[in-house]
């Protein structure tokens, strides 16, 4: 199984702006397949049957996310794909759309449909300019092809999409807080419960889902859920993309199954370190994700809650022996400073002056009063702040003082 | 064009708010207290809405902007490909801090990924993406906006 692709089966393969190239190569089948003969529980069913779960890092089960907003007798629903991507070192999402957009738009239309929404959104990353316009020309060849609006097809299905391009900040990524920056409020998360599937968009039960969750669709409608289940590791199954980068040999985005090791990842999909150079540690999801060392490296990579390292969005970062630890410490803590959102207090204090504490390490010695208070900050991040976003400003920094044991702590 | 003229292209839904904003950012370069009040009352919203939202996003400006605007994105790729180095002479050339708002003509700011992290480090000179950059480039670059 583990040559199957699903995601980019036709990366390179076809012309990502023809909708002919993509319908060539059985493009829009699945869609085709729901809507002649499946019920809306079915192709639920089917997701649920599949254990697919969220790609944006979070890894919450698609079928049940999805049955619930199905199952809200409220008319109004709406259906929102995740392009936020502002995760640092993630560009898996952007690769989708440039090397196939179809795949994404056919997922989008079958998860809406499934779950009784008249209107999906796209919410793209500011950005991704060029693929904005990618995505606008592909909406403009399959609308033409009447897979949009009233008739779908020729059935009875009703579904509209909009393109909503984000204004730069990373916490709009996080779903309440999206969903507020499509109301044209300030992306600030908003308490849950309720949860968007019962509360969301303009009060509407509504479903966030990750643009690469989405890509998964078209293949397990088609296949099977049973099928899917199969592929990767038994808690989280499927295929997933990696995005590598770093010191490894082979940087970019590959599409891997769920559950193999961080040292499979490096040697065999990153084709090993660069030459003469020396693995230190490597850091999994992005600037939010946990620093790993040599001896962690056999841990198998899922969504699961055990899963001692979570795979996040599923970038890797290796860093090599002549990286500058500081820097990066400097790097982590101001993009978390800056990408604040400032609703709640520890963490807009909090990165504020962990960031001024990591400024002042520069020599690799710190003070005392500073050690304590970073300790102090730590701790508040992790245990008070509202959203995630707080307890991901201190992972690094905190695997970095305990397991890279910098400063001596 | 005015700001009156962009906004009929916007149905007053909540939903506009943001793209109209940035559309009257990019057309004038910020958006000013007084095309905020024409906006609010366009969506028929408070002032004070209008202002925490533009104000909330990196890609709006509540404040003129100086000529040239130089980001540099620091998050973890391009940090490690020595992105810092670049600040250091952007700000030794140009005699600048980062994030300096004095200098009518230039400005730097340090910026998060842009999804780029293969071709970084990635600089962003008045919205055009320079990638891979050597700090030896940087005068010769910024040079022609100068
Ligand atoms: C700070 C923060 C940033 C996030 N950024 C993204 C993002 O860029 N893209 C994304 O799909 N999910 C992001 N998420 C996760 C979303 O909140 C949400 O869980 C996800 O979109 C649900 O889709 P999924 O179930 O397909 O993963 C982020 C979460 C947090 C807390
Ligand atoms: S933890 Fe940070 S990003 Fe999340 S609500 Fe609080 S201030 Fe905003
Ligand atoms: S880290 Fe600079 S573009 Fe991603």
């Amino acid at each position: 199984m583990e040559d199957i692709k699903i995601i980019t089966k036709n990366w390179g393969k076809i012309n990502p702006l023809k909708i002919s190239d993509y319908i060539e190569v059985g493009g829009y089948s699945a869609l085709k397949k729901f809507v002649a003969g499946m019920k809306p529980t079915e192709a639920i069913g089917e997701v649920k049957v599949s254990g697919l779960s969220g790609r944006g890092g979070a890894g919450f089960s698609t079928g049940d996310k999805m049955e619930m907003v199905a199952k809200s007798k409220k008319h109004k629903k709406y259906f929102i794909c995740n392009l936020d991507e502002l995760e640092p070192g993630t560009y898996k999402d952007r690769m989708i759309v440039d090397n196939d957009p179809h795949i994404l738009l056919e997922g989008i239309i079958i998860s809406a449909l499934a779950i009784g929404a008249h209107k999906a959104y796209i919410y793209i990353n500011g950005n991704y300019e060029k693929q904005f316009e990618i995505l606008e020309y592909a909406l403009r060849e399959s609308r033409r092809k009447n897979l949009w609006g009233p008739g779908i097809l020729g059935t009875k299905y009703d579904l509209d999409v909009e393109l909503f391009s984000g204004a730069g900040a990373y916490i709009c990524g996080e779903e309440t807080a999206l969903l507020n920056s499509i109301e044209g409020y300030r992306g600030e998360p908003r308490l849950r419960p309720p949860y968007p599937t019962a509360v969301g968009l303009f009060g509407a039960p509504t479903c966030v889902n990750n643009a690469e969750t989405i890509a998964n669709l078209p293949w397990i409608i088609l296949n099977g859920g049973k099928k899917y289940a199969k592929i990767g590791a038994t808690c989280s199954p499927g295929m997933k993309l990696y995005t590598l980068g770093g010191v490894v040999k082979n940087q970019g985005v590959v599409e891997a199954p769920t559950g193999i090791t961080i040292r499979f990842l490096i040697d065999k999909l990153g084709g090993g370190m660069q030459d003469e150079k020396e693995f230190w540690f490597a850091q999994i999801g992005g600037a939010s994700g946990h620093l790993v060392t040599e001896k962690e490296l056999d841990t198998a990579l899922t969504f699961s809650r055990d899963c001692p390292i979570p795979l996040g969005s599923g970038a890797i970062v290796v860093v090599d022996k002549t990286a500058n630890i500081y820097e990066l410490m400097l790097s982590w803590t101001e993009f978390f400073r800056h990408e604040s959102c400032g609703k709640c207090v520890p963490c807009r204090e909090g990165t504020f002056r962990l960031h001024e504490i990591i400024s002042r390490l520069q020599d690799g010695e710190i003070s005392e009063r500073d050690r304590e208070a970073m300790q102090d900050i730590l701790w508040a991040l992790e245990n008070t702040s509202f959203c995630p976003l707080g307890k991901f400003a201190a992972t690094a920094v905190r695997d970095a003082v305990e397991k890279l044991k910098i400063l001596n702590i | 064009m005015t700001v009156g003229k962009i906004l009929l292209n916007y149905e007053t839904d909540g939903e506009n708010i943001l793209p109209a904003l940035k559309k009257i950012n990019t057309t004038f370069g910020f958006i000013s207290l007084e095309n905020s009040r024409i906006v609010a009352d366009y969506f028929s919203v408070p002032l004070s809405q209008i202002y925490e939202t533009a104000s909330f996003y990196d890609a709006i400006k509540v404040e003129a902007q100086p000529d040239v605007m130089v980001q540099v994105c620091f998050s973890t790729h391009c940090a490690i490909n020595h992105s810092g180095k670049i600040i250091d002479e952007i700000e030794r050339l140009f005699h600048l801090k980062v994030g300096d708002e004095n200098n009518p003509r230039i400005k730097l700011e340090k910026v998060s990924c842009f999804g780029r992290c293969g071709e970084g480090p990635i600089m962003v000179v008045n919205g055009k993406v320079y990638e891979k950059v050597a700090v030896e480039e940087v005068g010769r670059i910024l040079g022609e906006y100068i």
